[in-house]
């Protein structure tokens, strides 16, 4: 990656990918998203270590169309002094759409995440179901994982949820690898890839085993 | 000159626990336990709740949170409480958890060729080659009557309680360790299950590997036979005694015992 700044443009419907795993930095992203009636989002948005990076990705997506639906996930990966900035809209204008967010990220040496994350329930958007996971593990005590969740929703029937963690590696879990002989670097290493799981099942083969081989 | 403070045992104990004191968040748990461990023995530890039991299993293994005020931990001559959790493993030690862990995203195939390949490698040994090591997988899941599909199963993801207690008498079977503790395995098991899991024991049984059996009731100790059984209470062995001092708690309770 020898370009880590990104200004896209907005991008037009017609030019979407539905399904489609975006390397932050790398891939331009679309800023402004609409989903109309029935479509389906699944992204996955990857940011890998770029050192001196610092990288800001706006996504606005607004489920327009009843039915629709978004499945949005991101990883990133800071071992250094990355600085990354994530700003998520979700905006629910129409009946029985859903979306769902799961980001998950390392935080090291002395990197900086920013997740802000909005969803926005507009009056009349019943029955929307809306979840945004955002966990962030940090590698160093100099690094910061922020997140901020927002929840605005002008509806009555909805179910919205976020939940947000920021945290070290967990010591029982190291322990129970230790104490099977797996040395301390090696057990971090797997809860590493443990944490980052559930969204790197999401990604092709090599671009996984190209994260896991930086854990 | 020995450097590291360690001597030869003048008898044939594995683990030697002298004035043993331990506790937790400045809590002392352990006040002084005293306990020594033959080859080839099986030894129930007995006690109420808060007696200090899975204490002394977490004090044996390593475990960071909690701290040693006093006393002595040798394991083959070793002092013990020099060494890091991986190597207590490597020396042949290990600890069935009484709450298994859960690894999301980590097969068992994967967790134990680290842990496989990492106690080889601290004897100086190769990684197993991979069909070497699928073997010996297969072979080990057969003899604790575990499915091989539980093989690409992340660890303990979605198990029951007593797939995981099973799953730590497998991890126990592939690391062949000189002692194996077992701490509260009975709990949360119904018969069937607890039968199982003493069976994977017993065949696990040799005498050249001993076990402590950390346990509230005598009811594992029909499946699995200790040869001797020691009462822990408000952090001290209080009794020490025979198979049949399980029976007595077993009629009695613990009050009585002081």
């Amino acid at each position: 990656m020898d370009n880590c700044t990104m200004d896209n443009e907005l991008q037009t419907d017609n030019e979407l990918q539905m399904n489609r795993v975006f390397l932050i930095g790398r891939d331009e992203i679309p800023r402004k998203v609409r989903l109309d009636s029935g479509d389906t989002l699944s992204w996955t948005l990857v940011f890998l270590p770029c050192a001196g990076a610092d990288v800001k990705v706006d996504l606005d997506v607004n489920l327009c169309g009843p039915g629709s639906s978004l499945d949005l996930a991101g990883i990133y990966i800071c071992p250094t002094d990355e600085k990354l900035s994530l700003n998520i809209k979700v905006k629910h204008s129409a009946e029985d759409c859903s979306s769902s967010q799961l980001f998950k990220g390392l935080a090291g040496g002395c990197s900086r995440a920013v997740f802000d994350g909005l969803i926005l329930v507009e009056h009349g958007a019943q029955r929307t179901k809306a979840v945004q996971e955002s966990h962030s593990i940090l590698l160093s005590e100099r690094a910061v994982a922020e997140v901020h969740p927002q929840l605005e929703i002008y509806a009555d029937d909805v179910e919205c949820s976020h939940g947000a963690t920021t945290g070290f590696l967990n010591e029982e879990e190291e322990f129970y690898m230790r104490s099977r002989g797996i040395p301390e670097a090696e057990a971090k290493r797997l809860q590493t890839i443990s944490f980052l799981a559930p969204v790197l099942a999401r990604l092709p083969e090599n671009l996984r085993n190209e994260i896991i081989s930086k854990c | 000159m020995d450097l590291m403070g360690d001597h030869k045992l003048d008898n044939n104990y594995l683990l030697e626990i002298n004035s043993l004191h331990a506790g937790i968040e400045g809590k002392e748990i352990l006040k002084g336990v005293d306990l020594r461990i033959g080859k080839g023995e099986v030894h129930a530890v007995m006690g109420p709740n808060g007696a200090g039991k899975s204490t002394l299993g977490a004090v044996i293994t390593g475990r960071r949170d909690y701290g040693v005020t006093g006393g002595e931990l040798r394991f083959c001559g070793k002092n013990l409480l020099a060494m890091a959790p991986e190597e207590r493993s490597w020396a042949g030690i290990f600890l069935s958890f009484q709450y298994p862990i859960e690894i999301p995203g980590v097969s068992i195939t994967n967790f134990m060729k680290a842990a496989v390949n990492a106690k080889r490698k601290a004897a100086g040994l190769p990684d197993l080659k991979p069909g070497e090591f699928l073997k010996l997988l297969k072979e080990k899941m057969a003899l604790v009557g575990m499915d091989s599909a539980f093989a690409k199963r992340e660890v303990n993801v979605g198990f029951s309680g007593g797939e995981k207690k099973r799953n730590e008498i497998f991890q126990m079977a592939m690391l062949e360790p000189v002692l194996g503790i077992l701490d509260e395995t009975d709990s949360g098991l119904d018969v069937d299950a607890l039968k199982t899991v003493a069976d994977g024991v017993n065949a696990l049984r040799s005498p050249e590997r001993s076990f402590i059996i950390i346990t509230h009731y005598q009811k594992l100790l029909e499946y699995i036979r200790p040869d001797f059984v020691h009462v822990l209470k408000e952090g001290r062995i209080v009794r020490n005694g025979g198979p049949e001092l399980a029976e007595a708690i077993w009629q009695d309770g613990f009050e009585g015992i002081n």
